[in-house]
């Protein structure tokens, strides 16, 4: 299987999610996916950009999209936030014809043209849709049981299911279903699948941090061994963003580790933290990475 | 248990007059696309049950409708409430009425930009994208742990497209309409 690659901005120029790309590439590459990176990748424009202009948003990810298509593969992401834009970028072409032809004029404008011929596909959910359980499965060499987790879906993956055609959005267990192959514990508990306050940072920050910190309480409180993420914008939260969190509200024990998802079945596909910088993380990842490696008997 | 943070205590700003209410404000937004839902809001509230920000603040989704409906063009337009979703799309995804308010938002925050009313933050990242191609920038540093992770170098993102495409839509018109519009060099 062959698709294109879009990492979006964050995942390739942060230290602490640099490790999303590698271990997405080392799983795809054990579960024999051929990725090829859209050319010169550029923003694609997510929704704090929609809000000051919708239009030319949808214009700027639609520029990726037309790359996807000039090489004739449906487009990968393992970014939530982009993975929204590029599914609104078809859905609006399809359903309003006068913003198509002015989304057209802007890209011929560019020299660019897109049929809206990609389908995007994010990571999460493709590894679930189109790989499977079964295959995941075979490659699985580390059993992590004894792990108990936190799994964060984030809300980009997720909402609006009409938009982004995905499975039931507000108590989804596709994602659990993959890490429980490993042996892993997913724990429920309050406020997994609610809002980070990603977005907020930055226009409010007080707010985001707000957010953030009842975020951070449920998560405490679930006693996990770590947080696990699939959104880039979850990640930067709750890892870089807990450091705040620890000063601005007096909890002195915090700490808690936040792990990428892909980096999670990388581990169970046998691969070292080092390869796929765990250790770049802002909340140190030791604890957690001893008990993956006493659990896995590595 | 750790202590939740504090709810801030409502705080209402009626009565309103009549100068205030432009009647025309309600189709201006449901004319665009991505607000129809808005004209069958019945008010009945899910959306402020599910919100994360209604959840730390005086913030309700549905007292946004509200005043969009009654038309308070100028009130919302210019003042902070658009500015607080936190885009999650929980309301969204539970209004019976498929009012989506969170594309409502984006056509609200779209008049306001026009306006000059964008907020700062969102501005301040427009320019870093328009700059760079990227909304954050990449550094030497990233670049070397990038290498001793074994993956490939950094593309360098297509800036002449990126530049055609935001001079083609009218987007630095709205940089413009913003005051400290001027594009970071």
């Amino acid at each position: 299987m062959k698709m294109a690659i879009a990492w979006g901005c964050l995942i390739p120029t942060r230290r602490s999610l640099i490790g999303y790309e590698a271990a997405t590439r080392k799983i795809l590459d054990d579960l024999d996916v051929e990725i090829a990176d859209v050319p010169n990748e550029t923003c694609c424009a997510p929704f704090w950009m929609q809000s000051l202009d919708i239009t030319t948003s949808l214009a700027m990810a639609a520029r990726n999209l037309a790359k996807a298509e000039e090489m004739g593969l449906d487009l990968l992401t393992p970014c939530s936030g982009c993975f929204h834009s590029y599914k609104r970028v078809n859905y609006v072409l399809q359903n309003y014809p006068e913003v198509h032809e002015r989304i057209d004029r802007i890209l011929s404008k560019a020299g660019l043209n897109y049929e809206g011929k990609v389908e995007s596909k994010h990571l999460v959910d493709f590894l679930f849709t189109d790989i499977g359980l079964d295959e995941i499965k075979k490659h699985i060499s580390v059993d992590l049981s004894g792990l108990e987790i936190g799994l964060r879906y984030g809300c980009h993956m997720l909402k609006p299911h009409e938009l982004l055609n995905i499975e039931y959005s507000e108590r989804p267990v596709f994602a659990d279903l993959i890490l429980e192959l490993m042996g892993i514990t997913s724990k429920s508990y309050i406020g997994r699948y609610r809002c980070c306050g990603g977005l907020l940072r930055g226009i409010q920050d007080e707010l985001a941090d707000r957010i953030l910190h009842e975020r951070l309480v449920d998560a405490y409180n679930a006693n996990l061994d770590a947080l696990v993420t699939v959104c880039s914008l979850c990640h930067l939260q709750h890892d870089m963003g807990q450091r705040i969190i620890k000063r601005k509200y007096g909890m002195d024990n915090l700490e808690i580790p936040v792990i990428h998802y892909p980096q999670l079945l990388a581990l169970g596909f046998g691969h070292s933290p080092e390869e796929i910088g765990l250790k770049y993380h802002t909340i140190p990842t030791e604890k957690f990475i001893q008990k993956a490696m006493k659990v896995g008997g590595v | 248990m750790m202590e939740k943070p504090d709810v801030q205590p409502y705080r209402g700003d009626f009565p309103v007059t009549d100068e205030e209410i432009n009647l025309n404000f309600k189709y201006e937004v449901s004319n665009h696309f991505g607000g129809e839902g808005l004209l069958r809001c019945l008010k009945c509230g899910a959306c402020s049950g599910g919100c994360p920000v209604g959840s730390v603040i005086d913030y309700r989704p549905r007292r946004v409708l509200g005043k969009v409906l009654l038309g308070l063009k100028e009130e919302v337009l210019s003042g902070q409430s658009i500015w607080l979703c936190a885009a999650c799309f929980t309301c969204e995804e539970r209004c019976v009425q498929e009012v989506n308010f969170t594309d409502v938002i984006t056509i609200l925050r779209n008049l306001a930009s026009k306006e000059g009313h964008a907020a700062q933050g969102y501005l301040q990242m427009a320019k870093t994208v328009i700059a760079n191609g990227r909304v954050s920038k990449a550094t030497t540093h990233v670049g070397k742990l990038r290498e001793k992770l074994g993956l490939p170098p950094l593309q360098e993102p297509n800036m002449e497209q990126l530049q055609q495409i935001v001079h083609a839509s009218g987007f630095i018109d709205i940089l413009q309409y913003n005051k400290d519009g001027e594009l970071e060099e």
